[in-house]
């Protein structure tokens, strides 16, 4: 469960991006994050495990406030967030599985993690990761060759191999063709219902996240506008999200 | 080249964009380029200058053109071992070699953990400013400099030969290594941190294995630098091996029968080197710029 109570981040210099923001997440749930660009999805996203620091709130993950951690704390919390971004952050002159295998380090101790090589239950589970994604053929081709939806298929094996509770994911399929939208959305969806992940996604595309998500919270100009169950939301609460002044949400 | 295509919309710069910063340090590059030139052409004009000066006078300058044919010929053409053995020139050869194997090795392993320091990716601004000056000074002095300089406190002789062939190189290998890491993308490494990856796994288990290629270039590169200056020293500052018996060879016997030996050895050395290390860097220096 991850809980975030009045959220707020002002850049420097900059205007405020996020005004007192609550919301709640479950696990086996997708929530979808909706709304215009600049609306502040992305500054959420990375409040969350701390990528940026906000200026005040909570954020409760795990019955503990992300933002009291101290940093050794923090890159243990940090472990059980799965990341994925648009543009997959691999590191292409790698194969497949050796990029699988980097999200294993997260789990380890730092000697643990500087000695030793992958063990060979690491490397099984890497293949395994792979196959679940779709890309058996391609463990040992080197991730510059890959196609954009296969690269970000690998990002998500790589973020399971952290095993993590909560999968942090910002427009994971904004540079994607539809077929591969749907590879990569199909593929979130069942780890929200056959892992039981939290999976939280920032979305352009209204439509897929009506279709996927369970959840949709609609954010427009930093402050929530919309907070509710995909069934319950009309095409109009929908489009009230990119209106531009758009009324704020009560309750 | 220098305009890269910004493949990251809508994603929140996670630092100062580096684009300005690099059209910088190319016209930095630049303006040192034009001095170097400038100095250049000015040293050339004092020397021509002042060339008149030093001939001595009553030189027949015919005579000494045939003699410098002459001394040629002999090295080149009747090349022969007179004061000394072969296999102690060999031997010398492999003191040299394993002076330049030895200060190449110890200069990598001190300059990786530097490296770490100096590289955008992975160490603040102030630090980072702090290392690469360090090390442009101790470049900018000669390694001979050096030598010279260790050989005050330590004599003269393979010590201090070690130490400033070695200090030399890790100035050297620091740059190139930073150069190296500076090349990974900065968001991927931001995110596997983001991940809980803590600094050590991500440089054992990430950085080391992407950017070996590239190391083990450079490094052999250092190598083939450090046997031209193992020569050198040998000869300047009394550390033995192959540049020592070059010294004896032409400053003591005048034998240059000896003196092409000696020279020949040495290139049968140093061509395959040359040869090898052309390959590596473009293999996979060229390759890692693209
Ligand atoms: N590093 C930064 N420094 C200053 N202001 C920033 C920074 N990052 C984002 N902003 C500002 O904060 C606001 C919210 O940005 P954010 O990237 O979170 O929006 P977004 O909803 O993710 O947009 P998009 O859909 O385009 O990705 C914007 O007004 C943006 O200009
Ligand atoms: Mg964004």
């Amino acid at each position: 469960m991850l809980e975030i109570n009045k959220l707020s981040k002002t850049y420097d210099g900059g205007k405020r991006s996020l005004t007192d923001v609550s919301l709640t997440a479950k696990e086996g749930e997708v929530t979808a994050i909706i709304g215009p660009s600049g609306a502040g999805k992305t500054t959420l996203l990375r409040s969350i495990n701390q990528l940026i620091v906000d200026d005040s709130g909570e954020i409760l993950f795990d019955g503990q406030d992300i933002r009291k951690l101290n940093h050794r704390q923090l890159k243990k919390t940090r472990s059980k967030i799965g990341m994925i971004f648009q543009n997959y952050n691999l590191i292409e002159s790698l194969t497949t599985i050796e990029n699988v295998l980097h999200g294993s380090l997260a789990r380890k101790s730092t000697l643990a993690g500087v000695l030793s090589l992958y063990s060979k239950d690491e490397k099984q589970e890497a293949l395994q990761l792979i196959d679940e994604v779709g890309l058996a053929d391609f463990a040992f081709k080197y991730c510059s060759d890959l196609s954009g939806g296969q690269k970000q298929r690998v990002g998500i094996a790589r973020s399971l191999m952290q095993h993590p509770k909560m999968m942090l994911c910002d427009e994971p399929i904004a540079s994607l063709d539809p077929r591969s939208t749907t590879m990569v959305m199909e593929i979130l969806r069942r780890l929200a219902d056959e892992k039981h992940m939290m999976i939280l996604i920032n979305l352009h595309q209204v439509d897929i996240a009506k279709e996927y998500a369970d959840h949709i919270i609609g954010l427009n100009n930093g402050r929530i506008v919309f907070d509710g169950a995909t069934a319950t939301a009309t095409d109009r609460d929908i489009e009230n999200i990119y209106v531009s002044d758009a009324p704020v949400a009560v309750g | 080249m220098i305009s890269k295509p910004e493949k990251q919309l809508g994603v929140v710069p996670a630092s100062r964009p580096v684009m300005p910063k690099l059209n910088l340090s190319f016209r930095l590059k630049d303006k040192r380029r034009r001095t170097i030139y400038g100095v250049i052409m000015l040293l050339m004009v004092t020397t021509l200058a002042t060339v008149p000066t030093i001939i001595p006078k009553g030189v027949n300058l015919v005579a000494a053109t045939q003699g410098l044919i002459d001394n040629i010929r002999i090295m080149f053409l009747h090349p022969a071992v007179s004061n000394t053995s072969f296999g102690s020139l060999v031997g010398a050869l492999v003191q040299s070699i394993a002076l330049a194997f030895l200060t190449t090795l110890i200069g990598a392993i001190f300059a990786f953990f530097i490296a770490l320091m100096a590289s955008r990716n992975l160490a603040p601004r102030w630090l980072i400013d702090i290392v690469q000056s360090a090390m442009a000074f101790v470049r900018a002095i000669p390694t001979i400099l050096w030598v010279l300089i260790y050989s005050v406190a330590l004599g003269l002789g393979a010590n201090a030969a070690v130490i400033g062939l070695t200090f030399h190189s890790v100035a050297y290998l620091v740059k190139v290594y930073a150069d190296s890491i500076d090349e990974l993308p900065k968001d991927t490494l931001a995110a596997l941190r983001a991940m809980g990856v803590g600094f050590w796994p991500l440089v054992s288990q990430v950085i080391l294995p992407t950017v070996m290629p590239s190391f083990l270039s450079w490094t052999f590169i250092r190598f083939e630098i450090n046997f031209a200056n193992a020569v050198a020293v040998g000869a300047a500052a009394g550390a033995g091996g192959i540049g020592y018996q070059l010294f004896m060879a032409s400053g003591f016997y005048f034998d240059f029968h000896e003196v092409g030996m000696i020279v020949y050895l040495i290139l049968a050395f140093t061509i395959p080197l040359e040869i090898i290390s052309y390959k590596l860097r473009t293999r996979y220096i060229k390759r890692a710029g693209k």
